[in-house]
């Protein structure tokens, strides 16, 4: 927030026309507005109508033909079906974690303490390193070999001989989606502590008048001032959990087998692979209808708190 | 009575000193598991072949090469990368900033009838909510058309759509936080009113145009979905791409690709630490003032 300036509502509805001269309505907010609306209009609304035909035709040029097999596919697919459960499960997973984790250490950090600008720093680290170098930094520490993690485990004395991490089948899953705790609990962290900070104090001072424990000054007091950000933590990392791509490709390129692939990859290896662009749309669809879905969800529930 | 509240005193002060000293801990779990992995892949960049697969693994106790740097840099294209990744950032972002700042500014000042500056602010908004791999499939067949594919254009034309939604929300809300009086006194004083966004209102945004540019900055620095579908050359490859090839491949160069990683992670570190007062606004697409 600007040093001097605080935020201000504005409640006063702002006349549609030059306020000081007399033209019926000014053109002035459409010009203004005009580049940003063709330049997205162009690059986002026509690709997706373009996708809509993609995923609706077989063949190309001439011999094209109109089809819904590219969507029918999708019910007896196998591969769409685990891409879907892992996707699913590496966002409630991760985001179960990434907010716990993230509310505690919000928690820890919320009152005045040394080092609290340093550490905070410190935390940003994971989440704004390049996903691509995530990647790389986590094939260095669970490589079996000679990756940090196996190498500290094994001067320990631990057999690590079946801990292949992203390589092998069962633990592969859990390996990524650790890899995605760890870069992104301190964005919830922050969102989080932002929160915290500006929950008043009166409140707090009410509670301990009235003799409430610390727990129940938590449950009755806390979460329920901090609800919108938990609300925009939660869905902005659930947006970005359901179309995760970058880390899973560098780390596991959605192996062993299949057992990392979610859906941004199975569309990737369908259009990319196999140049099935048509069933590659027909699944981005689904994507991003589950994903308006859910953000619907949290939308509805951030609204009915304002409304409240 | 005195004596046993004296007790009771020592005794939360004892407490208080032992939580202090297991919050201090936890922190200093969070911040070794946050920073560690990282600084592994520095340490890998800097040693030698053998060095790099020791057991146990050799935390500090190593002795420092640059090999793997000019490996990366000079006897291979990742200088070239490097200059690409650095050329796409900054043009996107010139480009996203100034249509985005000025319809921002709208945006933020004018109500348009039928609430239509809310439903435009909204619906740009969900042009950036889609899932990238949406737009990447008819992005990449709609550059195959018109032969972009593998070129520099072809990825600034996309991050710069892929930005303006962020810029149009950052701004917006820097410019809210603007109070009308002021630049309603340099109308009255009869300047126009893009005259008195240039004089008034822009240099008290400044920070925010400076903190929405180095945000726009990182996203296209950062960016890999788009980049690895619409450039398959040295020549038009960024440095995510180059480094994800080399992960990839059969046999793999652990010193030149952490090398690359270092590279890559530097200029985004600067720029965090530049930007860190607003990171959480940037993060949140300007939902969270913090």
């Amino acid at each position: 927030m600007g040093k001097g300036l605080k935020a201000k509502k504005w409640t006063a509805v702002f006349p549609p026309v030059y306020p000081f001269t007399r033209l019926p309505i000014s053109p002035l907010p459409y010009l203004l507005v005009a580049p940003t609306v063709a330049v997205l209009v162009a690059l986002s609304v026509y690709p997706l109508i373009y996708s809509v035909r993609v995923s609706l035709q077989t063949g190309t040029g001439a011999r094209a033909v109109w089809t819904l097999s590219n969507f029918t596919r999708l019910a007896s697919d196998r591969f769409f079906q685990d891409a879907l459960a892992h996707t699913l499960v590496y966002a409630a997973v991760a985001l179960t974690f990434e907010f716990l984790l993230g509310l505690s250490l919000a928690l820890l950090l919320n009152e005045r303490m040394r080092g609290r600008g340093l550490f905070r720093a410190a935390l940003l680290v994971p989440m704004m390193l390049p996903p691509v170098v995530v990647g790389v930094v986590w094939r260095l520490m669970l490589n079996p070999n000679f990756g940090a993690i196996n190498g500290t485990l094994k001067s320990f004395g631990f057999d690590t001989e079946t801990l292949t991490w992203t390589a092998s089948p069962t633990l592969a899953l859990a390996s990524v989606i650790a890899v995605d705790i760890w870069q992104w609990t301190p964005f919830v962290f922050l969102v989080l502590l932002a929160g915290l900070q500006a929950i008043p104090q009166e409140p707090y001072e009410a509670a301990l008048i009235d003799g409430s424990s610390a727990w129940q000054t938590f449950l009755h007091v806390t979460l329920p001032l901090l609800r919108p950000a938990i609300l925009i933590a939660l869905l902005l990392r659930t947006m970005d959990l359901l179309r995760v791509f970058d880390q899973i490709f560098i780390l596991t390129e959605g192996g062993p087998g299949f057992a990392t692939e979610t859906i941004s990859l199975y569309i990737y290896r369908a259009a990319f692979r196999f140049s099935d662009f048509g069933y590659a749309a027909a699944m981005s669809f689904v994507l991003l209808l589950l994903t308006n879905i859910i953000s619907l969800f949290y939308i509805r529930l951030l609204n009915r708190q304002e409304n409240a | 009575m005195r004596r046993q509240r004296a007790t009771g005193r020592w005794a939360t002060v004892d407490r208080s000193l032992f939580a202090r000293l297991i919050k201090y801990a936890l922190l200093a779990v969070a911040l070794l598991a946050a920073l560690a992995p990282v600084y592994w892949m520095l340490t890998i960049s800097l040693k030698t072949e053998v060095e790099q697969f020791a057991v146990p693994p050799r935390w500090f106790s190593f002795a420092p090469v640059l090999t793997h740097y000019r490996d990366a840099f000079v006897a291979r294209s990742f200088g070239q990368y490097l200059l690409t990744s650095a050329f796409v950032a900054v043009v996107s972002t010139v480009c996203a900033m100034l249509p985005g700042t000025l319809a921002a500014y709208a945006l933020a000042r004018f109500r348009l009838p039928r609430k239509l500056d809310t439903r435009l602010a909204l619906w740009i908004l969900s042009t950036r909510m889609f899932p990238p791999i949406v737009t990447a499939v008819p992005l990449f067949l709609l550059m195959r058309d018109v032969r972009l594919l593998n070129t520099r254009a072809a990825l600034v034309i996309v991050y710069t759509a892929f930005n303006l939604p962020f810029v149009v929300w950052m701004m917006r809300g820097f410019f809210q936080e603007i109070p009308r009086d002021l630049e309603e006194a340099a109308l009255v004083d009869g300047d126009s009113r893009l005259g008195a966004l240039r004089r008034v209102i822009l240099p008290l945004v400044a920070p925010g145009l400076a903190a929405t540019a180095v945000f726009c900055l990182i996203i296209s620095w950062n960016e890999f979905l788009f980049a690895l579908v619409l450039t398959q050359t040295d020549a038009a490859m960024t440095l995510p791409v180059g480094i994800a090839g080399r992960v990839t491949q059969y046999e793999i160069k652990w010193g030149v690709m952490s090398a690359a990683g270092v590279v890559a992670m530097l200029p985004i570190l600067v720029f965090a630490l530049a930007v860190q007062r607003y990171l959480v606004r940037g993060l949140s697409l300007g939902a969270v003032k913090g």
